[in-house]
């Protein structure tokens, strides 16, 4: 197979894959698709009631900025703890002679981010129509996507294939991820965080991706310098992380 | 460029999995990481050396965890061997662990597309394929239907159907052909044949030992992971059932010798020499009139073979075979001492053994003679030689068939008309 025809194959491949996740998702349930940002309005509701109403903190715009923080934590989230269980999960198509498990942690990131790619677009019409809509800065959207997919993926390589050695990374992971909620500026802004503890909270990338994303769509500051140092990380973690996984990979029968 | 499939030498541990291995973190550090594998070992794969070449079927037969599935997975490319190596050309097509990709709540047509791309087809080609693998699979009817509707007969012959339906150099089969009715069994097998004719490299783990026998051009047979016998399918599987009803294991030989006979051929002990060896037959010579080694004859001649044998034990009224087979292995002639009622006496002693074979009208060509050596049951073989002594048979005249007997063409006219 030449290089050309194996592109071809390998992006039918992650088509077939990721439309199965999402067929699969939602079959049999009435409302299906809807579900998908059924759990951030939950989530808005909840911090609107208790960081406006009852704390009322001052963040202006609060509704639009904590659901853009609540949307891209949830495509971090989910992919990376549906990522870890992609090789345990999935022991028949593992060890089929001459499928290549390195597509699976990518599968799982990319159904994600159809789900948040919809949940994205409702919210940017609702922008439109109701707010302010957000300035020529949106065209930058596709940029901070493609950075919290690249650290996402390297994140889901090095986890998956850890994952199957030590089962318990997946528990870690998700206690881990449950302690980041917090310490990402969803609900609040970062610069809310003691002057103090600053220097260690910015060393969480999502920080300042979680900025890309709101300087796109609201129009707030962003450090590009720490985007550039995290694009580099980013990389550095996938091909690495990617090393790793294909090293692993050979024992990957074994331990299933 | 190499063609089909070369196993050298392939070898493959596993861990025994006991209570001292951790699978937690927790686990690990509590102990210390350097003992975590220091558990017992075994080999599920020991020095496996064979070739399929393009066009060939090779069964694999053996006991249950004697390393089948392991050698198929290996020969895929998933899991990496020890020692060894393995050349496989690709694409290759798997029934091994079939449906894999398959999903419960997805129709049989959206699990058609999954099954081809993880099968290595693009989405182009699976719907070029797709009618044909509705219709190979005969499930026009249910293909809409969610799949967790389906019986897994039904499932198997959609799994199936996708698997014939790649265009692989090799094929790995495992014990999947007891799938569906005897009609789509034989579909199957066709379908399998047509992938041999093409040029694919087939290799077949099953337990069926007579599709093994038909299908296969060669048999290999694993115990405890390493070959014990491989070649002609018949001999194999034949040598297989005879151990497995009578565990005559206990009696083979652990060193394999080997040996080379008057004739030049080299005989290796479970390849193309089998048995217990409790009686060995030490020398096979076949004899003109005179008393000389022959190796070519005129049709029609006589021929002595002189079989020369030497009992490790006392063997009580053994029975020997001579047959004579032609190169395409049609046998012309089987002939045993049991059959005409001959007693051979119960012996300790080395000996010697004479067919007197007094015409052998055969028509030209190259022939080989087999010869064996069985307790007077019949149960096993003490020793038995295949395909390691042959002789050729010259006539005046060019001749079609087996059979040469004495002949004259006799003619004449009819005076009246």
């Amino acid at each position: 197979m030449n290089t050309l025809s194996r592109a071809v194959y390998y992006r039918d491949l992650l088509r077939e894959l990721v439309s199965r996740d999402l067929k699969v998702r939602y079959k049999r349930s009435a409302l299906g698709f809807a579900w998908t940002l059924a759990n951030p309005l939950m989530y808005l509701t909840v911090f609107y009631f208790v960081f406006q109403m009852a704390m009322s903190i001052n963040i202006p715009r609060f509704g639009p900025f904590a659901f853009t923080g609540i949307l891209v934590w949830n495509w971090f989230q989910s992919s990376l703890s549906q990522a870890i269980g992609a090789i345990v999960h999935n022991r028949e198509l593992v060890r089929t002679p001459g499928f290549q498990p390195a597509i699976l942690p990518a599968v799982t990131i990319v159904s994600n981010l159809v789900h948040f790619l919809l949940g994205l677009v409702l919210f940017i019409l609702f922008l439109v129509l109701t707010d302010a809509g957000p300035g020529f800065r949106i065209l930058l959207l596709p940029l901070f996507i493609a950075i919290q997919f690249t650290l996402t993926l390297g994140l889901a390589y090095w986890l998956a294939a850890a994952n199957v050695l030590f089962r318990d990374t997946a528990h870690l992971v998700s206690v881990i991820l449950q302690l980041f909620f917090f310490l990402t500026p969803i609900f609040y802004q970062a610069s809310m965080v003691p002057e103090e503890y600053r220097h260690i909270y910015n060393l969480n990338p999502m920080v300042h991706i979680l900025d890309g994303y709101r300087s796109a769509l609201l129009a707030t500051e962003v450090s590009w310098s720490a985007l550039a140092i995290i694009i580099g990380v980013a990389l550095v973690l996938l091909l690495t992380g990617y090393r790793y996984f294909l090293k692993l990979s050979h024992a990957f029968a074994e331990e299933l | 460029m190499q063609q089909g499939i070369h196993v050298e030498g392939l070898s493959k541990q596993f861990y025994r999995y006991h209570a001292d291995r951790p699978t937690t973190m927790k686990e690990a550090i509590v102990r210390r990481f350097s003992k975590w594998r220091a558990g017992e070992r075994f080999w599920a794969l020991r020095d496996v050396t064979f070739d399929v070449p393009p066009g060939e079927i090779l069964g694999v037969i053996g006991r249950n965890g004697a390393g089948k599935s392991t050698l198929l997975h290996l020969i895929g490319g998933v899991g990496r061997a020890d020692r060894g190596t393995v050349w496989v050309p690709r694409p290759i097509a798997a029934l091994l662990e079939l449906g894999a990709a398959f999903h419960p709540e997805l129709n049989g047509r959206e699990n058609i597309f999954v099954s081809s791309l993880v099968a290595g087809l693009t989405r182009a080609q699976t719907k070029e394929r797709l009618a044909s693998i509705i219709q190979f699979a005969e499930l026009e009817p249910f293909i809409d239907n969610p799949i967790r509707t389906y019986s897994s007969g039904m499932k198997l012959r959609l799994a199936f159907a996708i698997g014939v339906h790649t265009s692989p150099r090799v094929l790995l089969i495992d014990e999947v052909l007891a799938v569906g009715d005897l009609g789509f069994q034989q579909k199957c097998i066709e379908r399998i044949l047509k992938f041999k004719s093409d040029g694919c490299s087939i290799v077949l783990v099953s337990h069926d030992m007579q599709q093994v026998g038909q299908i296969c051009d060669r048999t290999l047979w694993l115990e405890d992971g390493t070959v014990s016998a491989l070649g002609n399918s018949e001999v194999v599987v034949q040598q297989y059932e005879l151990a497995m009803t009578r565990n005559t294991r206990l009696h083979t030989p652990t060193q394999s010798s080997t040996r080379v006979t008057d004739s030049g051929v080299p005989l290796r002990t479970n390849q193309n020499r089998f048995g217990s060896m409790e009686l060995e037959i030490t020398s096979v010579r076949l004899l003109d009139t005179l008393g000389d080694s022959v190796k070519e004859i005129r049709s029609g001649d006589p021929m002595q073979i002189e079989l020369g044998y030497t009992p490790r034990k006392t063997i009580e009224s053994p029975i020997f075979m001579v047959s004579v087979h032609n190169a395409e292995g049609e046998v012309c002639s089987e002939l045993s001492t049991a059959a005409e009622g001959i007693e051979v006496p119960t012996t300790h002693r080395p000996g010697k053994i004479s067919l007197n074979l007094e015409r052998l009208d055969l028509t030209q060509g190259e022939y080989f003679v087999d010869v064996g050596a069985y307790p007077s049951d019949w149960r096993y073989a003490y020793d038995f030689h295949w395909r390691a002594y042959s002789f050729q048979v010259r006539s005046a005249h060019e001749q079609k068939g087996v059979l040469s007997p004495p002949h004259t063409w006799q003619h004449s006219e009819d005076d009246k008309a």
